[in-house]
């Protein structure tokens, strides 16, 4: 089970199925879409035909809801273990429609089921860390974090590094809630170079980064485990 | 309702195997292990199934 979040103004398209064999594009068995709001309401369940390459976002938002805030996107795609040989991974392609700023593509956050128990993974995944380099251009930072969880809350710490200097955060996500964690560009005139998410269980997790002046995205990205 | 992703355990599944006293089921053992995802609500269901998980 994959997520991203959608945001409004954006051209948010995902490529469903990213990997392909020399004879035929896979598909999955099948896909359903599910749309969460912040404090984790179902906004709906959009029909979406497995077979299909690339999901407008932006349009299956709109079909589906009226909210304009920023919504949980979740895709529970189940395949044939016997024709995808790992987990399909989901692309994304983000762009603010008539930002000068550059598109981005990043690859969709699997969270639940993304170590198939077939493949022998042992590696932790819910210690994630993000190292930052220095845009051209101010910028605003932040995590955006969603629990996919059935029952429980799930709590999470964010620490943020600058220079010798560490910042902490707590924060508890209710299931299927999602929230927006501002991380400081600077701390004590030193600038961030490093965030850092622990997590009593794994969530979904994007690093972002925004234009100062026009608030367009220009980073969105999934954070790296370093527990390895 | 698909509980683990990873081992592809249903919440029934998992009931069934703890009321009959079969918990962990052949082949489910890294249930809660490998994404890290559903440990919380792993947890949760066996309390509610009354298998105690703090071993």
């Amino acid at each position: 089970m994959s997520a991203t979040f959608y945001e409004a103004g954006y051209e948010h398209h995902v490529e469903v199925i990213h990997q392909r064999d020399g004879e035929a594009r896979r598909r999955l068995d099948s896909l359903e879409v599910m749309l969460y709001d912040e404090g984790g309401a179902l906004l709906g369940a959009p029909r979406v035909d497995p077979a299909q390459d690339v999901l407008d976002l932006g349009a299956l938002v709109r079909a589906t809801t009226s909210a304009t805030e920023r919504v949980m996107v979740v895709f529970d795609a189940r395949y044939a273990e016997s024709i995808f040989p790992y987990r399909p991974h989901h692309y994304a392609y983000l762009h603010r429609a008539g930002s000068p700023a550059a598109p981005l593509y990043y690859a969709i956050n699997a969270v639940l089921g993304g170590v198939p128990d077939r493949v022998g993974a042992t590696n932790i995944n819910n210690f994630e860390t993000y190292v930052f380099r220095r845009g051209p251009f101010a910028q605003r930072y932040s995590l955006l974090l969603g629990c996919l969880a059935h029952f429980v809350p799930v709590q999470a710490q964010v620490f943020t590094y600058y220079g010798s200097r560490r910042v902490a955060q707590e924060i508890t996500l209710e299931p299927k809630c999602h929230a927006e964690v501002a991380l400081a560009a600077e701390h004590e005139g030193e600038p961030l170079a490093r965030v850092e998410v622990k997590a009593l269980f794994r969530l979904l997790s994007y690093v972002v980064g925004r234009r100062a002046d026009t608030g367009d995205l220009v980073l969105f990205d999934h954070l790296f485990t370093y527990a390895k | 309702m698909l509980l683990c992703y990873c081992t592809m355990l249903t919440v029934g599944e998992l009931r069934a195997a703890c009321r009959s006293g079969r918990w962990p089921l052949p082949g489910k053992e890294n249930t809660g292990k490998l994404c890290t995802a559903c440990v919380g609500d792993l947890l949760y269901c066996l309390r509610r199934f009354g298998v105690d998980a703090s071993c």
